[in-house]
């Protein structure tokens, strides 16, 4: 009987629910400008949700940029409706800046509705083909010093370095303020610097033309570098090993996409469906290989446990990993 | 290598990417035309059509888009004193000043002009530079880059009134830009600086924004003040005779439209300088072709060579622009960043390989800047009369509609209310500029090259300690800045002995 009803239940529901988004528009706001990995993601999603939403709304990217996503988050957190009509994406580390109480943050991570991510991050460590140093090992035995580039504190290019320095003990020099990662690559090319750390995704092209090697990686990981020692496993010990798993913790949800905190539990359902979907569906899938974009839907209820994780560390570790990591791009 | 260059130019002389190539002039145009909307959001918005078209198509398609609307940016400049896009704000300075002289026509002639062979130059010049391309990019490191920053901030020189007074307020006026270039966080510390505790202005001031408020406001106020058409109260003959007399200033400037390309394309080679430093470089050499002083004065009330400088570096640095996107697969610009999003999107991997294997297709592509150009402006002459005509329409009316294109363009920046209030300030501190006679390029030179100098400057620090001061491009391009500090100096001396 139940199951009938059950059964009742959907086939009514799903008309509903059709109705309801039928003839609407689904806005996706990002928290950067046009141009950048964050954008380029939601632009491919926003093309293939429609088929998968009830009702096939129209789906369309609005780019609200500025304080490192802040802006988006704040928006999205209290003035948008909870109507399952805008969903955001932003700044994966915006649950550092709750943690380190960012002037401005005006939104509790674990509160939003979580439609989950679209991608995990990878960070890795690469340095040039040239340099002597085949493996991890090799470098950390070796004294010689290595000089990494960097955009800014905040940035992985920036932090991931930083804390192999200060726990690990390699002998790394950052030298930072180079204006995109892009940048830091045309400063690998011309030796001005050894290597860089940063995504997987935008590193990957050099690897295969062979100007740099990688040699480590953060936890979140990725097809192709599976095999990479993780930063974490040769922490000398608990603190080390905590402050290094706290910094990469937010790339596990590398895409992040939220709604309104009181969007019904109706609406999250059908959008994390929607999502699963189409991350799925093989035009998306075809796409985004194009692109040379690996999306992976990461569940939201798993995105709320990442950020539980993060948020719930005890006073000393925060405080200890405040004094290497600032939220930053 | 010459089998490529034809080999590139049969590749877009098809049906197929000739008329991709059409419809991207199309949009490029409108793009242009419209502050705020920029050819990088469009390239982004662009970019899924690009899917299912040949290599050859979608860079006909997109580039044809992107270097286009570099020219029609242009038309808005001179005509309403709005930039049209942030790389041609240095066109308004002489630009609309001709357009209030009643030579909107020639203005245009000659931007136009100048934007076409700015292109060809460009183009020509990467052709024959793709050999040792990669040679030459990877000489300018962090402390070359520095230098280059600070031959260009040297420019402040040209581009202040003669007089010693002149240059204080010059340098004064690039040391206000130079330090509205800090605000923001900084990539060093992650301190915020000047932020007010305002989240907006975390990433610092909007190029955009600000160069919107500080050109086009003051020239609406004035428009307002003076309750008359653009042209003022000139006969209506007078302004559709010009645009032909445009073209032949070009040819009348040749040599110094041709530096200014090169100047352009050099610019554009040099990844992490932008697309806004390269015109003002030029509009700075511009003013240094004046020979007497009186003839300097002249720039800024609407001299044709500080049309021509601008017009033609803007165009000419696409082409160079190109070559660290192409060469390297490191994009110098946000445009140029969502294009190689399209070189992997169409099989092609960025690299070496472009410069041998791939030739003819990276050939299609200086074809494509080439060939588009030509259409456009082709296209815009049979417009042009048309467009001048818009400098005798009444004030009153007109004033509504630039306002509109004004706070739009602003907007579009960062979709924020911030952006308007941006303008608004600068608006008011470019009106009390214009009336106190201070110079407003020096400015917007320090607000360009602050964060480049600042952030190349700790690098060449951080990574080589004082050992950068010697090496030898950077003593070369020293000695060009005291040239370029000095050349005024002397310059201004030569009549008072003559």
């Amino acid at each position: 009987m139940r199951f009938i009803l059950g059964l009742l239940a959907s086939l009514v529901a799903a008309p509903a629910l059709a109705q309801y988004y039928a003839g609407k528009t689904v806005t996706i706001i990002v928290g950067y400008k046009t141009g950048g990995g964050y954008d380029a993601t939601a632009r491919v999603l926003a093309r293939h949700l429609p088929k998968h939403i009830p009702g096939k709304p129209t789906v369309i990217v609005q780019n609200m940029p500025g304080a490192n996503s802040i802006i988006a988050a704040n928006h999205v957190y209290s003035v948008a409706k909870p109507d399952g009509l805008t969903i955001a994406t932003f700044n994966r580390n915006l649950p550092i800046a709750q943690l380190t109480r960012v002037d401005g943050v005006k939104f509790d991570m674990t509160k939003f509705a979580w439609i989950g991510s679209a991608a995990s991050e990878c960070t890795i460590l690469a340095i040039r083909t040239d340099l002597p140093y085949k493996t991890f090992e090799d470098l950390r035995k070796s004294k010689q010093q290595i000089v990494i580039g960097a955009t800014g504190p905040g940035a992985n290019t920036y932090d991931f370095p930083l804390l192999l320095k200060e726990f690990l003990g390699v002998n790394i020099k950052i030298v930072s303020g180079y204006q995109s990662s892009a940048d830091i690559m045309l400063a690998v090319e011309r030796k001005e610097v050894d290597g860089r750390a940063g995504s997987f995704t935008s590193i990957r092209p050099f690897i295969d033309r062979n100007l740099v090697r990688p040699l480590l990686r953060a936890r979140a990981t990725e097809p192709g570098v599976e095999n990479l020692p993780i930063d974490e496993d040769l922490a000398p010990n608990a603190r080390a090993r905590s402050i290094m798993a706290l910094r990469s913790a937010p790339e596990i949800v590398g895409r992040p996409y939220v709604m309104h905190p009181n969007t019904s539990a109706e609406h999250l359902k059908t959008m994390r469906d929607a999502f699963a979907a189409a991350i799925k569906d093989p035009e998306l899938v075809a796409e985004s290989k194009k692109a040379r974009m690996d999306l992976e839907f990461v569940d939201g209820d798993f995105a709320v446990k990442v950020m539980r994780e993060v948020l719930s560390q005890p006073k000393d570790v925060v405080d200890e990993f405040s004094k290497y990591v600032k939220f930053g791009e | 290598m010459i089998e490529a260059l034809f080999e590139g130019l049969f590749l877009v002389l098809q049906w197929k990417p000739l008329a991709f190539m059409a419809l991207g002039i199309v949009l490029g145009f409108w793009v242009g035309l419209l502050p705020g909307l920029g050819g990088a959001t469009t390239l982004a918005l662009m970019l899924p059509f690009v899917y299912a078209m040949q290599p050859v198509e979608a860079f006909a398609f997109l580039l044809g888009m992107h270097s286009v609307a570099a020219t029609t940016g242009d038309i808005t400049s001179v005509l309403f004193g709005v930039p049209g896009e942030a790389a041609s704000a240095a066109t308004i300075l002489d630009g609309h000043a001709m357009a209030k002289k009643g030579e909107a026509g020639r203005a245009l002639g000659a931007a136009l002009t100048s934007s076409l062979v700015g292109a060809i130059v460009g183009a020509f010049a990467l052709a024959i530079a793709i050999p040792m391309v990669r040679p030459l990019v990877l000489t300018f490191g962090s402390p070359e880059l520095f230098m280059l920053a600070i031959v260009g901030i040297a420019f402040i020189a040209s581009l202040s009134a003669p007089g010693p007074r002149g240059m204080l307020r010059g340098f004064l006026a690039g040391g206000l830009g130079l330090l509205c270039a800090t605000v923001g966080q900084d990539p060093q510390a992650g301190i915020a600086r000047y932020t007010f505790d305002i989240l907006y202005l975390w990433q610092g001031l909007d190029l955009v924004a600000v160069l919107v408020g500080i050109f086009a406001i003051p020239e609406i106020i004035d428009l307002a003040i003076r309750r008359t058409s653009i042209a003022g109260a000139l006969p209506a003959g007078r302004i559709s005779k010009g645009a032909w007399e445009g073209v032949k200033d070009t040819f009348r400037h040749f040599w110094l439209t041709i530096r200014c390309s090169l100047i352009g394309t050099f610019i554009g080679i040099m990844p992490g300088m932008g697309g806004a430093v390269a015109q003002w470089m030029a509009y700075g050499h511009a003013t240094q072709s004046a020979r007497t002083a009186e003839e300097r004065k002249g720039f800024g009330a609407g001299d044709v060579r500080g049309v021509l400088g601008p017009g033609a570096a803007n165009n000419s640095k696409e082409g160079g622009s190109l070559i660290p996107t192409i060469a390297f697969g490191v994009p110098g610009s946000t445009a140029m960043a969502i294009l190689l999003g399209g070189f992997f999107l169409l099989g092609l991997v960025p690299g070496p390989d472009m410069l041998t294997k791939h030739l003819p297709v990276t050939f299609s592509m200086v074809w494509t800047i080439v060939i588009a150009n030509i259409v456009t402006v082709l296209a815009c002459f049979l417009l042009l009369d048309h467009l001048a005509k818009l400098t005798t329409v009444r004030g009153t009316v007109l004033i509504p509609a630039i306002l509109v294109l004004v706070f739009i363009g602003s907007f579009t920046s960062n979709h924020h209310y911030g952006d308007i209030l941006v303008t608004l300030v600068f608006g008011g501190i470019g009106y009390l500029m214009v009336i106190g006679g201070w110079p407003r390029a020096p400015f917007v030179l320090g607000l360009v090259l602050g964060k480049i100098a600042e952030n190349y400057l700790y690098i060449s620090v951080a990574r080589y300690e004082a050992a950068w001061l010697t090496r030898p491009v950077v003593l070369i391009l020293f000695a060009i800045a005291v040239a370029v500090i000095l050349y005024p100096l002397l310059q201004r001396r030569k009549p008072a002995h003559a």
